[in-house]
């Protein structure tokens, strides 16, 4: 009967409070409360044992054992019904004067009303039924409330215990329902709280009253934080809302920082998220090298880590800096060292490629400085297995296929952020001491190149067969602009010349005469896009500490520094020694200091490899490098041979195991001195152990050198040679197994692709040519592993004996740039497209040591250095050799310009440029289009000398125009 | 009563033609560039029509390089963009230059002399640069007016620039020498060889004289200041008398306007980073906090 009555008036409610009078009001609200409290006193234990006064408030602890038999169903909805009806009230509640309580609401206060009501419902089975209404009962009434309530401690108690109800239910999880209502309540207690930050406190001493965790609203939000879908979305905003009001609430920040677990909990989610990613990426396609939006997209695991990521960002940006330096340093100690560390050191290529992938999206998702700063000084600073990340990503360049690819993608990222520390670390460094160059350049260093002199020679490397006298450009027609210049003499003065007089002249006395000169247009928009990335650039490079002009940072300084640390850490390798014998002395922390030109020289030397006789002999003994890589090198190597064998095999499956056993085990027989012998195990365990042996060597003596222990497959053993022996006897052992080798790859080689050995062996590579016993490893296949190949033009040097690796050096980096870069012929397209783009990236950049380096065609260097414009020759000659050689070369480059031009025209619509870095869509820009064009003859793909000669021609106007931009933008006069 | 010269270009600088974001305002509205948005060019005159390539006279003399002749223009005009950004750097007193709208290698200029023989000379002028520069003769210099100089052609206005730059080396000399050198002969002034020869005898025999004629001069020469350029070119130099409604405010921000770093970086919100300690070349040796700003 009661709840017909109820129902009666809910459905009319809103319509009949609209003009009905609070005293009206505040009648039916006490009549409503009386029913209900005779209800609730009719089941209330107390009262029917002897009616105590007051309300009823059991101490919480009683709550429990006061549970009588069951409330009967229809008294149970009529006090559900007259609720409503009574929260309606009090929701429709206008303030009384002054911000004083309305009377309803004074009542409620009074009378405890919700307190009891809250009591009321844990009588009953406190089912997830029961939490849901109250849960809803107080969403409903923070949300549309008149008046503020959450000042009121009878409104705010009974809150806090629902909440605290909820948090520890030990009834297991509740339900999903429960949970989406108990999210959505505490994001609108957030909103309350961040509107009006005065009812923090009263949260945190209603707290204490319960003896509960402080703040628990935040508390409660914690286990929602990775949460995926709208919950997670909704708690995640909640827990900013508090973040920020952390930045201005010192106690809320100190409580965060110091009484909960949200920043171990974010960080360390992180990690568990990160651990369901997949492991290998189903690649789309070979061109494929990053995770765009529409990849990740597709994948939830993904996207819910990037949820999580933002938040990081977001609470970094937000929070305040005692809980950003937590937060921070839990991400770098909870998520990258532990997990992404060993992620990108994994076993499978497909693996690594897959992490580094990952690793190249979380930067570019990452925008607080302070969250890039840790991910940024994880790769430059943190050293797996003694060995920087950033090294072994470096190195990776060279790694063949995919993994290579999206190597140079993670660069291309980081050096679009136009990183003072990572640039010092990438090529700086290496620069700064001005070995590279010969002594007296060092004053031509900033010297501007007024008269275009670079460009043109740029220029003048333009294949042949691309010249536009030979070959006029097939779309990109030869629009023309106007050119006029300033007369001669003659014509001052005078009125009428009798040339092309420009229209807008009126006047007619004219001294200007038009000449049209029909331009290559396309270099206009080169000219433009390297006007906007040098300013770009520049802009951005304000912050940096130096200018890198070849005076600050001084040269001499860093040099010597260098050396003196390198002396004392390093002693002389005259002998080998067993690995654990060495460096115990040298001063650890040193030695993590110390590394600029050491260490790093490992990588890739290949390109700077020079004669010995260039260096003092003694100098190659204070400068001892270590004769391997580390051991995930070493593996990716190993797997990369696998790779020559056509497709990817499992490296279980591997067939040759045997072959690089044997290969292994000989080169233990000559190494006499070693200690670990492994010749005669072939099996999958022992080879487990070789390859870890080496780690835990490293580990022990805390030593770069350590790795020289010979336990290494029979590449790297190739790759240390090349770098050059420490000692002659080991460089004969050297060629011995070089010899091996090379016997094991042509086998595998010539199993494998013989037509195109017939051909590749027809290109000679230029400048290289001449070395007599060079090994050619380009004549195998396109299958060679890259690494390889590239190391093919230096095969001699470093066998003709020890290298000084005081050598000039121009870096790992770069050296891998310009290895890969002379190979543009075999690259495939989309390896040159980002090569180019990746220098073209670095050719923006202002400072005198890189921009002299890479553009001033008439810089001196070293012998050993090889410049871009020496490599780009090279290339050009490659080209100018493979047109004459192939007849349809011509229409070949014709219709791949077509190609590339159809290409460009969908990419560009289908793509819009990404966030803000310009140089993305610059890149799309290498070959301007007139929209909507097709192909009319497919060039296939692997025509990749076609394209590549297409896309040189592009590159060389591009660097010209890099030069050209320069000569006039870095030596403007700076303000002030 | 010293007026105070406003001076102003013809057209106005062409600001809009600088869609080009960011690097110096100044210099990039260089009005020898041709005024092309990123992917749009300007329209081409009716009159020109195409003409082979080998019509062209400039893939002749540019082919000097040993480079593709379609290039040459380029490599000259980022020559010339050297040499005015060079002549910006000198910051020569009382000299004001500015290349044409037509033509990098048209320069208009503007000299004022402040003390000596020829003070209170205001006195415009037109550089022409040879288009195989910078291999070919020095830049020739031309008054508007005569001026009365032993060293000024009485009827064309041509300054002898020659007997400074005998020979024009590139490398070697730059514009701002020539500028330099139009601005000292009105402080030192030679009688040697002159093309003016009535200027250089009356220096030499009757200096009275030669200091009325100059005044003369001087005042013809002001007279003609706010005479339409003789050149018509949006980027030519005009003068108009002082009007507080238009040049007060103009004067109010030269004298007040310090370069504001945050105009350049409008546009485009870049900032780079960097955790290196100034004077250091390790990574990350910033102590402080890692937010920078």
């Amino acid at each position: 009967m009661t709840s017909m009555v109820a129902n009666g008036t809910q459905g009319g409610q809103s319509l009949l409070l609209k003009g009905v009078d609070p005293e009206t009001c505040m009648i039916v609200f006490k009549n409503h409360w009386a029913q209900v409290v005779k209800i609730l006193e009719k089941h209330d234990p107390l009262r029917s044992n002897g009616g105590g006064h007051g309300h009823g408030l059991g101490g919480g602890g009683g709550l429990g054992s006061f549970r009588f038999g069951p409330v009967p169903g229809d008294e149970a909805s009529a006090v559900q019904n007259y609720v409503e009806h009574m929260l309606f009230l009090l929701m429709e509640e206008e303030c009384g004067q002054n911000g004083a309580m309305g009377p309803i609401l004074e009542f409620v206060v009074m009378e405890n009303v919700l307190e009891r009501l809250f009591i009321w419902s844990l009588r009953r089975e406190f089912t997830d039924d029961m939490k849901l209404e109250q849960l809803k009962m107080y969403e409903m009434l923070i949300g549309q409330a008149r008046q503020p309530l959450l000042h009121h401690k009878p409104v705010l108690k009974p809150l806090m215990m629902l909440l605290s109800s909820c948090s520890g239910s030990p009834s297991g999880p509740s339900s999903s329902a429960v949970e989406t209502e108990l999210v959505l309540l505490l994001n609108q207690l957030c909103c309350v709280l961040a509107k009006d930050p005065s009812v923090l406190e009263l949260f945190f001493h209603t707290s204490e009253d319960q003896g509960a965790a402080n703040f628990l609203i935040f508390s409660l939000l914690i286990p929602f934080i990775h949460r995926e879908g709208s919950v997670g979305q909704q708690a995640r905003d909640a827990l900013l809302l508090i973040m920020a009001l952390s930045a201005e609430n010192h106690v809320v920040a100190k409580h965060i920082a110091e009484n909960t677990y949200f920043c171990p909990v974010l960080a360390t989610g992180l990690s568990g998220l990160y651990s369901s990613l997949p492991t290998k990426l189903d690649v789309p396609s070979e061109e494929w090298h990053c995770l765009h939006r529409e990849d990740w997209q597709q994948l939830p695991a993904l996207v819910q880590f990037l949820n999580s990521l933002e938040f990081c960002n977001a609470v970094i940006q937000v929070a305040h800096p005692s809980i950003r330096d937590q937060l921070v340093g839990y991400i770098h100690n909870g998520f990258l060292v532990p997990v992404l560390a060993p992620a990108l050191h994994k076993l499978t290529l497909e693996e690594v490629m897959t992490t580094t992938a990952y690793l190249d999206l979380f930067i570019r998702s990452v925008s607080e400085p302070a969250l890039l700063h840790t991910f940024l000084s994880f790769i430059l600073l943190h050293r797996h297995d003694n060995v920087h990340i950033l090294d072994t990503l470096v190195s990776r360049i060279n790694t063949p296929f995919q993994l290579g690819t999206v190597s140079l993608a993670l660069f291309r990222t980081l050096i679009g952020l136009y990183c003072e520390d990572v640039m010092l670390q990438l090529v700086f460094k290496y620069l700064i001491p001005c070995n590279h160059m010969m002594l007296s350049q060092r004053i031509v260093l900033r010297e501007r190149d007024c008269y275009s002199v670079s460009a043109a020679k740029f220029l003048a490397l333009t294949p042949s067969c691309c010249s536009p006298e030979v070959m006029p450009p097939p779309l990109r027609q030869l629009d023309s602009i106007l050119w006029s210049k300033g007369t001669d003499g003659s014509h001052i003065g005078t009125t009428e010349s009798k040339e092309v007089l420009s229209e807008e002249d009126e006047c007619g006395n004219s001294c200007v005469i038009g000449s049209e000169i029909y331009l290559d247009v396309s270099y206009l928009h080169y000219l433009y896009d390297a006007q906007n990335g040098i300013s770009h650039c520049m802009r951005a490079c304000r912050v940096w500490s130096a200018p890198y002009d070849g005076e600050n940072p001084p040269p001499e300084e860093y040099q010597r520094s260098t050396l003196e640390e390198a002396g004392k850490t390093q002693p002389p390798v005259t002998s080998r020694k067993p690995p654990n014998q060495m460096h115990r002395s040298g001063p650890p922390l040193k030695d993590i200091t110390a590394t600029p030109g050491l260490l790093e020289l490992e990588w890739d030397d290949s390109y700077d490899a020079c004669p010995a006789q260039l260096q003092p002999e003694e100098d190659q003994e204070t400068r001892p490098i270590p004769d391997e890589p580390p051991k995930h090198i070493q593996e990716l190597r190993r797997t990369a041979i696998m790779i020559v064998k056509g497709s990817y095999i499992e490296e279980s499956e591997f067939q040759n195991d045997v072959m690089v056993y044997d290969l292994v085990a000989q080169k233990d027989a000559h190494d006499s001195g070693n200690s670990y012998h492994a010749s005669s195990k072939p099996t999958e365990a022992a080879k487990q152990e070789v390859l870890d042996g080496p780690v835990t060597d490293q580990k022990t003596t805390n030593s770069e050198s350590s790795m020289s222990n010979g336990l290494s497959s029979p590449l790297d053993e190739m790759d240390s040679k090349k770098r050059g022996s420490q000692s002659d006897q080991k460089s004969l052992e050297g060629e011995d197994l070089m010899a091996q080798y090379e016997e094991l790859i042509r086998t595998l080689g010539a199993q494998h692709s013989p037509a195109k050995t017939d051909s590749e062996l027809k290109s000679p590579i230029d400048l290289m040519d001449e070395e007599e016993d060079e090994i050619d490893f380009n004549s195998f296949s396109p299958e060679t592993p890259e690494a390889e190949k590239l190391q093919s033009p230096f095969g001699t040097k470093p066998r003709s004996g020890s290298r000084g690796h005081a050598a000039p050096f121009t870096g790992p980096f770069l050296s891998v740039l310009l290895s890969r870069l002379e190979n543009m012929p075999s690259n495939s397209l989309h390896v040159n497209l980002l090569l180019t783009g990746i220098l073209a990236q670095l050719a923006a950049y202002p400072q005198p040591l890189l921009r002299s380096f890479l553009l001033n065609t008439n810089m001196v260097f070293q012998p050993s250095v090889r410049s871009l414009y020496q490599v780009l020759a090279s290339v050009k000659n490659q080209m100018e050799q493979w047109s004459a050689n192939n007849k349809d070369f011509l229409e070949l480059l014709t219709a791949a310009q077509h190609c590339l031009l159809a290409r460009e025209s969908s990419l560009r619509d289908s793509q819009s440029p990404q966030n803000g870095d310009w140089f993305h869509s610059s890149e799309a820009d290498r070959i301007k289009t007139k929209p909507n064009i097709q192909p009319k003859t497919v060039v296939p793909l692997n025509k990749t000398e076609v394209y590549a000669t297409v896309l040189f021609t592009e590159f060389l106007k591009e660097l010209a125009a890099f030069a050209q931009e320069h000569s006039i933008l870095s030596h403007l006069p700076t303000e002030q | 009563m010293n007026p105070f010269w406003s001076m102003s270009t013809n057209a106005g600088r062409k600001r809009s033609d600088g869609e080009e974001q960011g690097g110096p305002g100044e210099q990039r509205s260089s009005p020898a560039r041709p005024p092309f948005g990123k992917k749009q060019l300007p329209s081409i005159p009716k009159n020109a029509v195409p003409i082979t390539k080998a019509a062209s006279p400039a893939s002749s003399t540019q082919s000097a390089n040993g480079t593709h002749a379609s290039y040459g223009p380029f490599y000259l005009e980022y020559s010339l963009l050297a040499e005015f950004t060079l002549v910006i750097k000198q910051k020569l007193p009382g000299i004001y230059v500015q290349p044409s709208y037509r033509s990098a290698l048209m320069w208009f200029g503007v000299i004022f002399i402040r003390h000596g023989l020829y003070q209170d000379g205001v006195f415009k002028f037109t550089v022409y640069i040879p288009d195989n520069y910078p291999d070919g003769d020095c830049p020739r210099v031309v008054f508007d007016t005569p001026v009365f100089h032993p060293l000024v052609d009485p009827v064309s206005g041509e300054l002898d620039v020659r007997r400074a730059f005998t020979k024009w080396r590139r490398n070697h000399n730059h514009i701002w020498q020539v500028l330099m050198y139009a601005r000292t002969i009105f402080y030192k002034i030679n009688t040697m060889d002159p093309l003016n020869p009535e200027a250089a005898v009356l220096y030499d025999k009757d200096i009275q004289l030669f200091k009325s004629k100059v005044v003369d001069s001087v005042k013809l020469c002001n007279s003609h200041l706010f005479d339409q350029p003789k050149i018509d070119d949006p980027y030519a130099i005009s003068f108009s008398p002082w009007n507080p409604a238009v040049h007060e405010e103009a004067k109010e921000k030269m004298f007040a306007h310090k370069r504001r770093p945050e105009d350049y970086n409008k546009g485009l919100p870049v900032s780079g980073l960097s955790w290196v300690k100034p004077g250091s070349t390790q990574p990350f040796s910033k102590e402080d906090n890692p937010l920078q700003t």
